[in-house]
């Protein structure tokens, strides 16, 4: 009975040590998250400056938005969540860029060898896949946020959006971490009630 | 959409809500419906409160991410929520520093350590 007891006493001494250390970590990352947020105001304040009161506010939001950003949420065992941050990068963008350094090196190989008239209708032909490659690449699909706010922005602009990025990625991770101690909360009260009702036990019998 | 991730909604000031769109989460859904909402000083507290309810409500969104000034007027609502999924993250504001004490969840954890649960 003793020896229950010391292990019931031992399992929840360590559940507590998770817990402050959970509560450790969690304010580490709010505080990393606090610094970063700020950050990212700073650079956004700059580049309203260079840019022009009116030039980085909600009218410049596009019409249509597609999110790069995904979490991928997964309920574990004990009700935890847990959130991991995907990115989806401009990875479509590198393979048409390929394709029209491509096309360019063709089309220079054409012009040596064909004649004046044949040149031009292979340049005609070869323009067309760059103009559907541009037309892609125009869908608001892969659309960088950052081009709302202009073509050419300031360096603080895309700061702001780097400080951002690390703010949305330690979100994530915030919020798995408050999941999990919510969980280890929950599970240290019900351990410690089903002791309390022990204790009880024997006592009532005693009397 | 099935097979994609979840969504990060936001709920707070204009600058809060660029910076995190320039992070690359926002969305306009089909019903042209975004995933997140500017607060300025004429938004009124029942609709900040309606479209809290209604990002819990979506299914496609995974995290809540909402000022906590905008927060301590909707406390009601957020303390309510007690799902895992979404999750509502409460983060600082240009005028307002995040103050951990007010934090629903941390007051959720702090609980255990109550003079009631010494008893």
């Amino acid at each position: 009975m003793t020896d229950m007891r010391v292990d019931q006493h031992n399992r929840l001494d360590e559940q507590l040590l998770l817990f402050m250390d959970q509560l450790e970590a969690l304010e580490e990352k709010r505080h990393k998250l606090n610094s970063l947020i700020e950050e990212g105001w700073f650079s956004i304040a700059k580049a309203r400056y260079s840019m022009g009161n009116k030039q980085v506010s909600v009218l410049q939001y596009a019409s249509e938005m597609e999110p790069l950003v995904h979490v991928e949420a997964s309920l574990l065992a004990g009700g935890t969540a847990e959130f991991k941050c995907e990115r989806r990068e401009n990875k479509t963008e590198e393979p048409k860029n390929n394709t029209i350094e491509d096309i360019g090196a063709k089309e220079t190989g054409w012009r040596r060898i064909n004649t004046k008239q044949k040149g031009v209708k292979e340049e005609e032909q070869d323009t067309d896949p760059q103009v559907k490659t541009k037309a892609e690449s125009s869908t608001p699909e892969h659309r960088d946020p950052l081009k709302w706010f202009g073509i050419l922005v300031p360096q603080n602009l895309k700061q702001a959006q780097s400080a951002f990025k690390e703010v949305i990625t330690l979100s994530a991770e915030i919020a798995s971490l408050q999941s999990a101690i919510l969980a280890t909360r929950k599970e240290m009260q019900m351990k410690e009630k089903q002791e309390k009702t022990e204790k009880t036990k024997p006592e009532i019998k005693e009397e | 959409m099935p097979g994609r991730g979840k969504l990060i909604a936001v709920i707070g000031d204009e600058d809060t809500c660029t910076g995190f769109l320039l992070g690359g989460i926002g969305e306009l859904n089909k019903n042209r419906k975004p995933n997140f909402l500017v607060v300025e000083k004429d938004t009124s507290i029942t609709e900040i409160e309606e479209t809290f309810k209604s990002f819990l409500a979506r299914s496609d969104i995974g995290i809540i991410l909402i000022n906590q000034f905008i927060a301590e007027m909707i406390r009601h609502a957020i303390d309510a929520h007690m799902e895992s999924i979404p999750a509502v993250l409460e983060i600082p504001s240009k005028e307002h520093p995040y103050d951990a004490s007010k934090d629903s969840i941390l007051r959720r954890a702090k609980g255990m350590f109550s003079a009631e649960d010494f008893r």
